[in-house]
């Protein structure tokens, strides 16, 4: 394993250009300003591309699309929403008005936001560690090559592409007190009586069972992010390792863990976004009792029940704050960069 | 010119619009929407005064709100209502402060179903009328081994609670709302906290499963009802019985179950409209071109043809019920209404849950309403608890 220079020095060689045309038995150097000159040619583009205005208007130009609609449908609706959130905007109770903090006022004195905040930690906390938690050991397990390990995969990743009002739906079936399988599971062992109500009578339970659906759908997607992040990890490590005597326990602690941190990193903030976010499967499975109702679903309720737009965008920007700066928080803490 | 109409249904036959634009020369592009959705983007579009569509639906609990907003045109600028009005009963549930924001496209009310054949098995030969003998005749069912739990409440916190307390509270004499719009249960001898208490005591003696506490609406009368696990709905839908109960691919009590007179305190009690209505949302392209197609939707020989008199080539697959009285009548007259006689009858008869409207605040009020009731049915609040929060909360929003 070469620098990263002289792995493209490598790569270089193979490419049909000036570099390919040197004889077979060239000196180190000669190969080494050849790779130089090819990586200068790829910073700089083509000689012949010219200096002209239309030239360089040109990586303008490729970005242009995507940059207008990040800017048209991500940062022009977070500045609106910003700035309405400190408006009083419902059309109820017209005309829009500058309102200061009201909107958030309110927000804090409404008992069922106050109680939705609640459960949505309760979502996120047991949503991260879970669907982190299983990411880490799929991921373990798909990672050494066998016999249709791509089929594994492919139905892994089944619960992921499903909507989430579908996999509510389904869920529905599964937790029902007199036929869903849960309940038979449960009570064949003797852990609840049949007929017992899983969901809606016990908020922890409710909320654990509404949560362990979503699990089962971001659970892939985590799998996959520490997948990959383990797929560019050196073998040679591992066998080092081996033959210094470290065992594969150790050797998931100390090698596999630690170089994973990058993947993980991204692992546990997508959950953490699904899980702040947490509508579908709530909604579908619990309504909107409050023994399981999420920030989101508040936000829609405030939003277009009430239609006090104001308030529902207060909840959105808080619901944004908090994502950004408990995110900051996860990947100051996991994230670490890994060279190989 | 092409108008979009926005509906949470499919389609009616593609023959039927295809008449209605060579009669007319308007083309129709219809749109499908679930509808949350539909509610969402309705508000939406005329929050942001942007098109949606040229007819779209009118929810007779938003219609205080709509009225408020002026976000649709009132009908009466286009069409005769007065005079629909005489063959529409349920037109009254559309109407705030003499607007009418929307024309009833089908008959949806509340109405009471029994399983008689369950019934009978347990002895009882005489349907009841009162609410005391219904819930004497659902203990016989219970007692008798007949059915565990024989009554179908759903409570989950959804829309299909509130509507079940609204047509309980009706059946014993009793309304919500006054007319300006305070609550009227708060007292333990109100007909609105006696249907509360009801309600939570079925389910807390086992009238109604225990798993219902997550049940919705659709959902008890598809898979309880029509799978004979209970053996009555006490505010179920019209139409239901034709639609659902008979239908042997979704039921397995095919020509068991019919329509009774909702029992109420001293006999029958009247039923609760819940019709499903079209309106011109105010940024519509084509105003007119939509008026014209909401006449000719809701006319007596098209509401004929979706129902499948004549014919299953022109029935909508999704249609429940004339909302032209005339039309039931012939229907029944005819034989082409399973439970004819009595859903005319009660058609005829049937009230809107808020008599002058329901007031624009009326989606916060029922949030309240089937989040308190489902709370008390899960035990998480007394009765007196949940009625005192639904009743602060209108208070609140009654101001």
């Amino acid at each position: 394993m070469g620098s990263p220079a002289e792995n493209l020095m490598v790569k270089a060689s193979s490419l049909p250009d000036e570099t390919q045309a040197a004889p077979a038995a060239v000196s180190p150097d000669r190969r080494w300003a050849a790779g130089r000159r090819l990586i200068r040619r790829l910073q700089t583009g083509p000689q012949s591309a010219g200096t002209g205005y239309a030239a360089k208007g040109l990586p303008y130009l490729l970005v242009a699309p995507l940059a207008i609609f990040i800017v048209g449908l991500a940062l022009v609706p977070a500045a609106f929403t910003i700035i309405e959130s400190f408006y009083r905007v419902n059309p109820l109770d017209p005309p829009t008005r500058f309102d200061g903090i009201g909107n958030f006022h309110r927000l804090f004195a409404n008992s069922a936001v106050l109680t939705s905040f609640g459960n949505t930690a309760i979502y996120v906390v047991a949503g991260v560690v879970l669907s982190t938690v299983l990411g880490i050991f799929f991921a373990v397990v798909l990672r050494r090559p066998f016999r249709g390990r791509g089929i594994v995969i492919a139905v892994l990743i089944l619960p992921w592409a499903l909507p989430g009002v579908v996999e509510g739906i389904l869920w529905t079936g599964i937790f029902d007190p007199s036929s869903g399988l849960m309940n038979g599971v449960l009570s064949s062992l003797h852990l609840a009586s049949h007929g017992s109500v899983l969901l809606g009578e016990n908020r922890w339970l409710t909320i654990f069972l509404i949560e362990l659906v979503q699990v089962w759908q971001i659970t892939p997607l985590s799998t996959l992010l520490v997948l990959a992040a383990m797929q560019l990890m050196p073998e040679e490590l591992f066998q080092a390792a081996a033959i210094d005597g470290c065992g594969a326990w150790r050797s998931f602690w100390r090698i596999t863990l630690p170089l994973a941190r990058p993947g993980i990193a991204v692992a546990i903030v997508q959950s953490l976004i699904a899980t702040l976010n947490v509508f579908d499967q709530p909604y579908v499975l619990n309504g909107a009792a409050t023994t399981g109702s999420s920030i989101t679903e508040q936000t829609y309720f405030i939003s277009f029940q009430d239609l006090d737009f104001g308030g529902g965008y207060a909840l959105s920007l808080l619901i944004t704050v908090i994502t950004l700066v408990v995110s900051l928080i996860v990947v100051r803490a996991v994230y670490r960069r890994v060279d190989y | 010119m092409t108008i979009t109409v926005a509906l949470a249904a499919g389609a009616p036959p593609s023959a039927a619009l295809a008449a209605f634009t060579k009669q007319t020369g308007i083309k129709v592009k219809w749109v499908n929407i679930d509808w949350d959705s539909l509610q969402t983007k309705i508000s939406a579009a005329a929050t942001a005064k942007t098109y949606f569509a040229d007819a779209t639906d009118v929810d007779w609990s938003r219609v205080g709100q709509l009225s408020k907003l002026g976000w649709f045109y009132p009908m009466q600028q286009f069409l005769n209502t007065n005079a629909m009005a005489a063959d529409m009963p349920q037109i009254k549930s559309f109407t705030v402060g003499g607007d009418v924001i929307g024309i009833p496209y089908d008959a949806s009310f509340m109405v009471t179903t029994v399983n008689k054949q369950m019934f009978g098995k347990a002895g009882i030969k005489t349907m009841p009328t009162t609410l005391n003998e219904y819930t004497s005749d659902l203990h016989k069912l219970q007692t008798s081994g007949v059915s565990a739990h024989p009554l179908d409440i759903p409570f989950a916190a959804a829309e299909g609670l509130s509507t079940y307390w609204y047509e309980t509270t009706g059946a014993l004499g009793g309304t919500v709302l006054d007319q300006q719009d305070k609550p009227q249960f708060t007292s333990p001898s109100s007909p609105g906290y006696k249907a509360a208490e009801w309600m939570i005591n079925a389910i807390k003696t086992g009238l109604v499963p225990k798993g219902n506490i997550n049940v919705t609406d659709s959902q008890g009368m598809q898979t309880l009802m029509a799978k004979g696990q209970v053996a009555s709905v006490f505010s179920d839908y019209s139409g239901n019985v034709g639609a659902l109960y008979n239908l042997p691919s979704s039921s397995s009590v095919v020509n068991q179950v019919e329509y009774i007179p909702t029992p109420g305190a001293t006999g029958a009690a009247a039923n609760w409209s819940n019709p499903d209505g079209i309106g011109i949302p105010k940024e519509a392209k084509y105003p007119k071109a939509a008026a014209t197609f909401i006449q000719w939707f809701t006319s007596e020989q098209e509401q004929v043809d979706f129902a499948g008199v004549n014919g299953p080539a022109k029935a909508w697959a999704t249609y429940a019920l004339p909302s032209h009285l005339s039309a039931v009548q012939a229907m029944a007259s005819k034989g082409n209404l399973v439970g004819g006689d009595a859903l005319s009858a009660m058609l005829q008869t049937s009230k809107p849950v808020f008599e002058g409207g329901a007031p624009p605040w009326y989606p916060q009020f029922s949030n309240s309403v089937y989040t308190n009731l489902h709370a008390a049915a899960a035990g998480s609040e007394t009765v007196a608890q949940a009625i005192t929060a639904i009743a602060n909360t209108a208070n609140g929003l009654a101001g």
